[in-house]
């Protein structure tokens, strides 16, 4: 077996190794590469911004733990930024599965921004029906939550003061793992009542969105870890995602530089099986 | 640290490093922990969904607020179970045909509008521009989405990869050559795809192993550094367990 051969056939023990390795040393040790701040998501961020204190905000936490290291950080930052513009926050998923997570984000970005449950936010939690339930949400919010995930009547919050349906919302924002998520949002939510909706989501979906993003269906789009340290960027307060960039840098070089040599590698095996060819050709036609 | 806490660092830590000795080889370890994964999952639902559906928004709006209206969507959403009684089987096509018949009429106008006329719509902007003073201009930039070159681009790979899927027609002549156009615009698609996808694969290891360093604090008991140590020990113990004895 020749050199190329034998690592084309390589143990795949040893390619998972050195993943492992490029992901794990620069988060041990980071380096601190640039993180350029992309138009997508600087949108979600101006948006934001140009809301004025005491508008409604809603964030939609459509993902379960599986897709966690990606779309926490996004909520934590999303969260951070809105309570320190001051804004009204209404959390809630679509995902069952991700309530309890979804519940302990904003209650820790809540305690963390000193933002008391009802005044300056609230977490609706999860009710079924996804299309339908944002469709009652549109015609009516109390009518699809009665109560937030404490039990407390909805109707008697200071923070839903003046909110009665989706279009009495100034920004909502779903950070998406499929479907139920951005899509969904859209069909059923804004192209119906006409709110501005932006989006977050894992880097699986990502590429499937930017057809909503060119068309302006949606306004900006976080994709992926990459798009939460880029938000951190912004709004100045660098924490998970940003600290993940490095090892993401390294790995995505890693992979590359394999890719690389496993094709030149097959080129060579390629090269070396024409020429065997060609010159047992060659014996066969002199006999 | 509280309890709670401390419990939950070390179940974490300890299920995650199950997990990953998968990359060895198939053993009991990954096993426990992919089973405790879909087990607490499907009764964490089960719980949540009952909680929220079955106790809130029908027992309680019934019993304390007198909505016994909401018996008629019960009755119809019960039908559904009829379909483990043969006998009785037919009356859960009644309650399908009402969630069905209810789904489309929400669903597809709303997914036409959204999807399709919408995104038509955005295909065919203009490719020039008329400026302030009667002129005509032309945007040259590959990099701005908005641009006319990426109209261009755009127009030609929507058109040209609907000519690779319509398969009512030969592809040979001008048509081959439009479909091949499209092959290579979904070849592009499938890469960058297949890039993100390797990206939110990465960062999720990223998101455990940063979880796993956080856990090798002393705070958390060095949780990471002795499970690590008790996993690879588990794991040797059972690469060196002893053959099976063959049936006779």
């Amino acid at each position: 077996m020749t050199f190329a051969e034998r690592m084309v056939h390589i143990d795949r023990r040893i390619i998972f190794l050195v993943i492992g390795l490029c992901t794990l040393l620069p988060l041990l040790h980071p380096v601190g590469l640039a993180i350029n701040v992309s138009p997508e998501v600087r949108a979600v961020h101006d948006y934001i911004e140009s809301l004025p204190p005491g508008s409604a905000f809603l964030l939609s936490m459509d993902f379960d733990p599986a897709s966690k290291p990606e779309l926490y950080p996004q909520a934590v930052a999303l969260l951070r930024h809105a309570f320190k513009r001051n804004l009204r926050v209404i959390g809630m998923t679509l995902w069952v599965s991700g309530t309890g997570m979804a519940d302990q984000v904003i209650s820790q970005v809540a305690r963390e921004m000193g933002k008391t449950n009802g005044v300056d936010y609230v977490f609706l939690g999860w009710s079924p029906g996804v299309g339908s339930l944002i469709i009652t949400m549109g015609q009516d919010l109390y009518k699809a939550f009665p109560s937030d995930y404490y039990n407390q009547p909805t109707s008697s919050l200071p923070v839903l003061r003046d909110i009665r349906t989706l279009r009495d919302v100034n920004y909502v924002v779903s950070l998406a793992a499929g479907t139920a998520g951005i899509e969904t949002w859209y069909v059923f939510g804004k192209d119906k009542y006409q709110f501005e909706l932006g989006g977050g989501c894992t880097g699986v979906i990502a590429p499937g969105l930017y057809p909503l993003l060119r068309s302006k269906q949606i306004n900006g789009l976080i994709g992926g870890l990459r798009g939460a340290a880029e938000y951190e960027v912004l709004i100045d307060q660098r924490g998970l995602a940003v600290a993940g960039m490095d090892a993401q840098s390294v790995t995505h070089f890693a992979i590359i530089a394999l890719v690389i040599l496993c094709n030149a590698f097959y080129a060579v095996i390629r090269t070396h099986a024409r020429r065997s060819g060609q010159e047992r050709v060659g014996r066969v036609a002199e006999e | 640290m509280p309890f709670d806490m401390l419990l939950g660092a070390w179940v974490a830590t300890g299920l995650t490093l199950f997990i990953f000795t998968f990359l060895y080889e198939d053993n009991p370890l990954f096993k426990v922990a992919e089973h405790l994964y879909v087990g607490v999952s499907v009764g964490y639902t089960i719980v949540k969904a009952y909680d929220t559906v079955v106790v809130r928004l029908i027992y309680e709006p019934m019993v304390k607020q007198g909505d016994w209206w909401l018996l008629i969507p019960l009755f119809i959403g019960g039908l559904m179970l009829t379909r483990y009684v043969p006998k009785i089987t037919w009356m859960s096509r009644l309650a399908f045909a009402f969630i069905v018949g209810v789904g489309s009429g929400l669903a597809i106008p709303r997914v036409v509008s959204s999807y399709i006329l919408k995104q038509v719509e955005d295909t065919f902007r203009p490719l020039l521009v008329l400026g302030e003073t009667g002129g005509v201009t032309f945007n040259f930039n590959l990099a701005d989405p908005t641009s006319n070159v990426n109209t261009i681009v755009l127009l030609v790979g929507v058109v040209s990869v609907l000519f690779y899927f319509f398969f009512s027609i030969e592809h040979s002549g001008p048509v081959r050559h439009a479909a091949r156009t499209g092959i290579l615009f979904l070849m592009i698609a499938f890469g960058a795809a297949f890039g993100y996808t390797v990206m939110a694969r990465m960062s999720l290891l990223i998101g455990r192993l940063s979880d796993l360093i956080q856990f090798a604090a002393p705070g958390y008991g060095r949780a990471s550094i002795w499970l690590l140590l008790l996993t690879v020990g588990l794991l040797i113990a059972w690469a060196f367990r002893s053959p099976e004895r063959p049936t006779s």
